[in-house]
């Protein structure tokens, strides 16, 4: 298996906004390429700092990520979500994560 | 072979630093992912607004697929590189499909280790023969002018097929042909620029007099001998 960690800052007021494209506008595309939405948590949006936003999507292996990344680039959608939230990114970083012998496999 | 072109313009304001180390990660892919061959970055010098040439090529088409896939390419390239990671630093850029360009070819007839190189993606049209010619008078020009030292120019088959690198998934690109050219240096380069062949004059001219050339994009850089020798 294999996790993609999107990990977005944002201005506190603008992550409900954030939240509601990734749900409304990200899930719909990217499983609809073929990944697997797996959660979306956000930290304090009253603790005085941006807001850090973290979305984990999942799929088989690389070869499979291939194929959704081809499906989501041949998407006009991607792209309209892709606009939607780095209008909002003040940064952020995207990592994969791969299970180790703790992981716990949801 | 498949033969390869990665274009790309830098959003504005991102720091220096990030774009050194998305170099750094080109540079280093060969290191990676031994398919990758011919791999070097070049910081395009002309008053196009793009920013970064990454030119590369693969044995084979099989090659390439296993680059596609390869972890490295997944962590380290698409993290600058994709429109919905937190971390791209590139914006979609002036060429729309001609980010990504390139053609076959049966030995590397590109290869260079060090000096200019000179890539002109063109949107050529009109009638067969004239086309042609054309082609034919930029294919011939090392013969003309002793400062070209290689001049390649292949039908774009790269762009509509970069899933696999040969079937088409895309519709024809504007960017029908890809011209690279080498020189052994700025001096030679700009040499050829200003001379009086008939390619330099029209190019000099906004490509008006050559009829078949319906757009061009210019773009050249510096290949250095480290990248360049990197296989």
């Amino acid at each position: 298996m294999v996790y993609i960690v999107d990990t977005a800052l944002v201005e506190p007021v603008q992550a409900d906004e954030y939240v509601r494209v990734v749900q409304g506008e990200g899930v719909p595309v990217m499983t609809g390429a073929g990944a697997r939405f797996v959660s979306c948590w956000a930290t304090a949006r009253d603790a005085g700092e941006s807001v850090s936003v973290q979305t984990v999507w999942a799929c088989a292996d690389h070869r499979e990520w291939n194929d959704i990344r081809r499906n989501m680039v041949l998407s006009p959608a991607w792209y309209e979500y892709s606009n939607r939230i780095s209008g909002m990114w003040l940064g952020g970083s995207r990592r994969f994560y791969y299970p180790t012998d703790d992981s716990s496999r949801p | 072979m498949l033969r390869r072109f990665e274009i790309y313009s830098i959003r504005e304001g991102v720091e220096d630093q990030r774009v050194d180390h998305l170099v750094e990660v080109f540079e280093q892919c060969s290191e990676h992912i031994p398919e990758l061959l011919h791999s070097a970055v070049g910081r395009n010098l002309s008053d196009e607004p793009i920013h970064l040439v990454w030119e590369h090529s693969y044995e084979s088409p099989e090659a390439y697929q296993r680059y596609m896939v390869h972890p490295y390419h997944a962590n380290m390239l698409d993290r600058y590189l994709l429109n919905d990671s937190p971390e791209r630093i590139v914006t979609d850029g002036i060429l729309g499909d001609g980010a990504l360009v390139g053609y076959a070819c049966d030995t590397p007839v590109y290869y260079m280790s060090g000096g200019v190189r000179k890539v002109v993606l063109f949107g050529l049209d009109g009638p067969e023969g004239e086309v042609d010619s054309f082609i034919d008078e930029l294919r011939n020009l090392p013969m003309k002018d002793e400062t070209v030292e290689l001049s390649v120019v292949e039908p774009n088959t790269m762009g509509i097929a970069w899933f696999d690198g040969i079937t088409p998934i895309l519709p024809a690109s504007q960017w029908t042909h890809v011209w690279e050219a080498g020189f052994e240096s700025l001096d030679a380069y700009a040499a050829y620029q200003a001379g009086d062949g008939r390619m330099s004059q029209a190019e000099r001219e906004g490509w008006g007099p050559e009829k078949a050339v319906a757009r061009a994009v210019e773009l050249h850089y510096i290949v250095t001998l480290e990248t360049g020798e990197r296989e």
